[in-house]
């Protein structure tokens, strides 16, 4: 009876309901974009243009602000979606996320210390370096709380889900205290950058930060492809998957290096935008089940869609103003993450 | 058996640091030498360091004396060369995610770049391990007794196309129903057998460890007390191991059957 039957799930290659929910999450991504081209203060209808007077200013808003907020959105959702399915991978926990577990504070606290600290450092480098100071930092940041939670939380409370959550809220604790301690020494322009790190915004998209960006994800994903199946067989505990001729150390060391990557490059040029990362390799999971092969790029296209949806809303539901965006992927996410817990009570216990 | 080539040895092995465990604190020194082809079950009461042994043989924990695997030490192995001569099964099965059957049996395989048989040995890996029938099961839905079935069948699978390997199995069978306990310890038995692996077993049931196993290592408190061919029938030493008289009865034809004697334990009455 077996003998016939794919053996999807193992073999190498993907069976065809998988191939057709890429598909299908590709069409509405590409769909939503194009629909939130169109959405905004100033509304551009491509489809049939009335005066050419009009064109310039259209043009100007479609081509530089809008179509790299828009495509940066998603390239920051998609690296959010990937962080956080590496996250749930290594910790072996679907409720671990970059978000909760401190690692995203952790970037926004160097980054603000950075801001608040390093006032003059941005004199002395020239212009093209200033761009990296924020992300360098970050990435610092993101690192240092990285490899602090997997020590810690291996060393006082090892294999438990809880105390992993816990020594996350610990350390968001103490980041908070330093972002705390950034804001009160800061001066008034130093503070105005500040509060956009606390919420996260995509306002800040141009056509330079977006090709960085890109290039970082998609390093990030050729380098995370490699790793997929050692991600699966850690998922089979770490005694076990060390039988099975895995290098544990170096997994760890690489999939921390690209959650830190991943997460400080999204916090440094957006801020903090919490929850994507959580939710996203949820959704991806529920639809293709728990090989990380197909979770790791379904996760990054549901991260895309999701952000691409909660930026559109913060552009358009009150417009002209602005919504922060970490408003409304809270709104999502919050929810979301309760009702994980709701299903996951009896194994947190 | 002095003639089989020496496969793992262990020279006064203890524990490095001092586990937070404090039950683990006077643990060893171990020292055993294992050859190929042979089967050895480890016997002892709950509590008496079993498994912590197995799992210094696999490397897991940091320790003190010499370990060496195939006369080299076990520190100088890539993790990638042993999985292919080593397979090991804890007592606990852990899988996050709720991966589906034939994946987990699959990363048994995880190791080799270009595996054109996986979908084979997959199936035939499982169809030993009697666990054919769930292969298009997820995990979280088997019984504890089918998820220690997956996990035999992933042994399996690491070890299908090796010879003269390792196989260090925790206690499989103790969620399983008796016949299905007689009929995998003799899949266990038969998938070394055919391939020269040598079979280290932890067991609760000494009848199963007397008539399988032509070794047995009694370990009680963290030390070794006993390392002895399983014949002549060792009923004093097994006695004196679990603190009990065991009445020996006669088979014709087979070895004698151990039965815990019911005058051993009426003071607990």
């Amino acid at each position: 009876m077996h003998q016939n039957t794919p053996l999807k799930g193992y073999s190498k290659f993907m069976s065809h309901q998988t191939t057709w929910m890429y598909v299908i999450a590709l069409i509405v991504l590409i769909t939503m974009a194009l629909m939130a081209v169109m959405l905004g203060p100033v509304e551009i209808n491509y489809l049939n243009r009335t005066s050419a007077q009009d064109d310039f200013v259209e043009n100007y808003i479609l081509w530089q602000v809008r179509l790299p907020r828009i495509l940066f959105a998603m390239t920051i959702g998609a690296s959010l979606g990937l962080a956080g399915a590496l996250t749930q991978g290594l910790f072996r926990n679907p409720l671990a996320d970059p978000g909760l577990l401190g690692v995203s504070s952790g970037a926004a606290a160097a980054a603000t210390g950075a801001i608040v600290f390093s006032g003059h450092l941005a004199w002395v480098l020239p212009e093209s370096l200033r761009i990296w100071i924020l992300p360098s930092a970050a990435f610092c940041g993101a690192l240092g709380i990285c490899f602090l939670l997997d020590r810690l939380a291996k060393w006082l409370t090892p294999g438990s889900v809880i105390g992993l959550l816990l020594t996350g809220i610990a350390i968001n604790a103490l980041v908070a205290a330093f972002i705390g301690l950034s804001t009160y020494l800061a001066n008034d322009e130093q503070l105005r950058n500040l509060s956009f790190w606390t919420m996260g915004s995509l306002a800040g998209a141009n056509w330079l930060v977006l090709v960085l960006m890109i290039f970082v994800l998609l390093i990030a994903f050729f380098f995370s492809q490699t790793l997929t199946v050692q991600i699966n067989a850690l998922s089979l505990g770490e005694a076990v998957a060390g039988q099975l001729g895995i290098n544990l150390k170096q997994l760890r060391q690489r999939i921390i290096l690209m959650v830190a990557f991943l997460s400080a490059c999204a916090v440094a040029w957006c801020g903090m935008i919490g929850f994507i990362s959580l939710i996203a390799p949820h959704i991806a999971r529920a639809i293709v089940g728990p090989d990380h092969r197909q979770v790791l790029p379904l996760s990054m296209l549901f991260g895309g869609l999701l952000l691409l949806l909660a930026d559109t809303l913060a552009r358009t539901v009150a417009i002209p103003a602005e919504i922060p965006v970490g408003i409304f992927t809270a709104l999502l996410g919050a929810p979301f993450f309760l009702s994980l817990l709701a299903r996951q009570g009896k194994a947190l216990t | 058996m002095p003639t089989n080539k020496l496969l793992m040895s262990l020279k006064d092995v203890s524990l490095q640091k001092i586990s937070f465990q404090a039950c683990l604190n006077n643990l060893g020194p171990f020292s055993i030498d294992i050859r190929s082809n042979e089967r050895i079950a480890i016997l002892g009461p709950s509590g008496a360091g079993k498994s912590t042994l197995l799992q210094i043989m696999t490397g897991l924990h940091q320790h003190t004396g010499q370990l060496e695997f195939l006369e080299k030490p076990i520190g100088q192995w890539g993790v990638q060369e042993l999985a292919y001569k080593r397979a090991f099964l804890p007592q606990q099965h852990e899988a996050a995610f709720n991966l589906s059957t034939k994946l987990i049996i699959s990363l048994g395989r995880v190791v080799r770049d270009h595996d054109p048989d996986l979908i084979q040995i997959v199936k035939a890996s499982s169809r030993a391990a009697r666990a054919e029938h769930l292969l298009n099961r997820s995990y979280q839905s088997l019984s504890g007794g089918e998820k220690a079935r997956v996990h035999l069948a992933r042994i399996f699978a690491q070890l299908w196309d090796q010879e003269n390997g390792i196989v260090l199995i925790d206690e499989p069978l103790t969620a399983l129903d008796p016949g299905l306990q007689i009929d995998l310890l003799a899949s266990i038995l038969e998938f070394c057998q055919h391939r020269s692996h040598t079979l280290v077993a932890i067991l609760h049931d000494i009848q199963q460890a007397i008539d399988h196993f032509e070794r047995l290592i009694l370990i009680k408190d963290g030390k070794i007390v006993a390392d002895l061919p399983s014949v002549p029938s060792p009923k004093a030493e097994l006695e004196h191991l679990y603190g009990m008289t065991l009445e020996s009865i006669p088979r014709p034809g087979r070895k004698d059957l151990l039965l815990p004697s019911s005058s051993g334990c009426s003071h607990i009455i």
